[in-house]
């Protein structure tokens, strides 16, 4: 049952179904290279049987709904428990759509006292089919939440461009003075990555203090990176959109 | 010639970008509308698997994406100059019923894809290896002409 509307703005809704508890982690898991964040967030709901409570509802959207067992649902959902709150899209978000979501969404985070916003996600590299060990790497919105990220030996992406829903995350929150996170696990740009989405939850552990069990998911490894084809596909096409290639430049920093 | 009208005419490096964007509108739509098609054939039991062309200096990388390959049974052929074709047979049989899709029937037991090369290779030097389940197809690229520089 639907408890209540949150008016986040004029064009994005959140409708929540549960009551929300408050001073949560709030985690990000969105379409992007790899489909890392979605298929670690599917596996992080699956495992902790994480139940939806809140819903993206917007006019900007595209009108598309998923169906679960004949029954509608928006393709942006809020999944929790006591201890988290998970956010993901069942659909490739269109670049001009990144902004006023991800807003939407981190302003009704911290109306929920969210203690700190994590995103998971990958980054690109050319020879991925040949690394054995796979690295994560963090960048974050503020001093103290780097270093945090540092003392628990992540290494951090120093210098760079990021692009996309993460990008707007470490933003936003910067500019509000929320402490948020980017895990990003190194990944195939092109091709769902299993692999980097166990990678990734190994190192949310440390930051939630909620560890899962991973080797289911290394094991559906290939059943997994069939099912997400489609997924990919449509993600690729967005990607392009938003010049993510950019990730791979080498900056020219202005001091 | 008054200058109102002077204004209105536009410059002949105006109508060339205006072309170039309508060329790469147009392009864009046509590469979407290409993509819009179902990942799968139910007619000839097959899934089109997921694919990239990357064109190096020297050389044009295809990868496909291949989960539940069967090594020994993938195949590459080329089709005339510009074109490769990729088969191979999976380890099981998929069907809509594994994605849970009840509104669909079929079964798929193997991959096929055509890919196009955009630039000039030698087809009869490819290289080919398959790691991770990721098919990597390697060709060298035919550099037809080159310009001196003096």
């Amino acid at each position: 049952m639907e408890r209540m509307k949150i008016l986040n703005n004029e064009e994005i809704k959140i409708i929540e179904r549960k009551e929300i508890p408050k001073g949560t982690v709030m985690l990000f898991g969105f379409p992007d290279v790899g489909l890392v964040g979605v298929i670690a967030a599917s596996h992080l709901i699956s495992e902790l049987g994480l139940e939806e409570v809140a819903y993206v509802d917007s006019k900007l959207l595209p009108p598309i709904i998923v169906l679960h067992e004949g029954l509608p649902h928006s393709p942006i959902r809020i999944f929790g428990n006591h201890n988290i709150l998970l956010a993901v899209s069942e659909t490739a978000l269109q670049g001009e759509l990144i902004y006023p979501i991800m807003h939407a969404l981190i302003d009704w985070g911290k109306s929920k006292e969210v203690k700190m916003m994590i995103s998971i996600s990958g980054i690109p590299v050319q020879d991925r089919q040949d690394l054995e060990e796979l690295k994560v790497f963090a960048a974050a919105s503020d001093q103290n939440t780097l270093k945090m990220a540092e003392d628990k030996g992540v290494e951090i992406l120093r210098e760079g461009y990021m692009v996309g829903p993460q990008a707007v995350m470490l933003q936003y929150c910067a500019t509000l003075g929320l402490p948020a996170i980017t895990l990003l696990a190194q990944c195939f740009f092109q091709y769902p990555d299993p692999e980097a989405a166990a990678k990734v939850l190994e190192q949310l552990a440390n930051f939630t203090g909620v560890k899962v069990d991973v080797s289911k998911l290394l094991e559906k490894g290939e059943e997994i990176r069939l099912k997400a084809r489609d997924m990919m596909k449509r993600t690729q096409q967005e990607l392009a959109r938003m010049r993510k290639t950019q990730e791979y430049d080498i900056p020219l920093y202005i001091t | 010639m008054s200058e109102e009208s002077f204004k209105r005419r536009r410059s002949i490096f105006d109508l060339i970008d205006e072309y170039f964007e309508s060329l790469e509108a147009w392009a864009e739509r046509v590469t979407e509308s290409l993509l819009e098609r179902p990942s799968w054939n139910c007619r000839t039991c097959t899934i089109e698997p997921l694919r990239d062309v990357m064109v190096t200096s020297d050389e044009v990388i295809v990868t496909v994406d291949l989960p539940y390959a069967e090594q020994n049974t993938i195949q590459v052929k080329p089709v005339g100059k510009d074109m490769i074709e990729v088969s191979a047979k999976m380890r099981r049989k998929v069907s809509f019923d594994d994605f849970g899709i009840t509104h669909h029937r079929g079964e798929f037991q193997r991959f096929h894809c055509r890919t196009k090369i955009p630039v000039p290779v030698y087809m009869d030097r490819m290289e080919i290896r398959f790691k991770r389940g990721i098919l990597e197809i390697r060709l060298p690229r035919k550099h037809e002409y080159e310009i001196p520089i003096e």
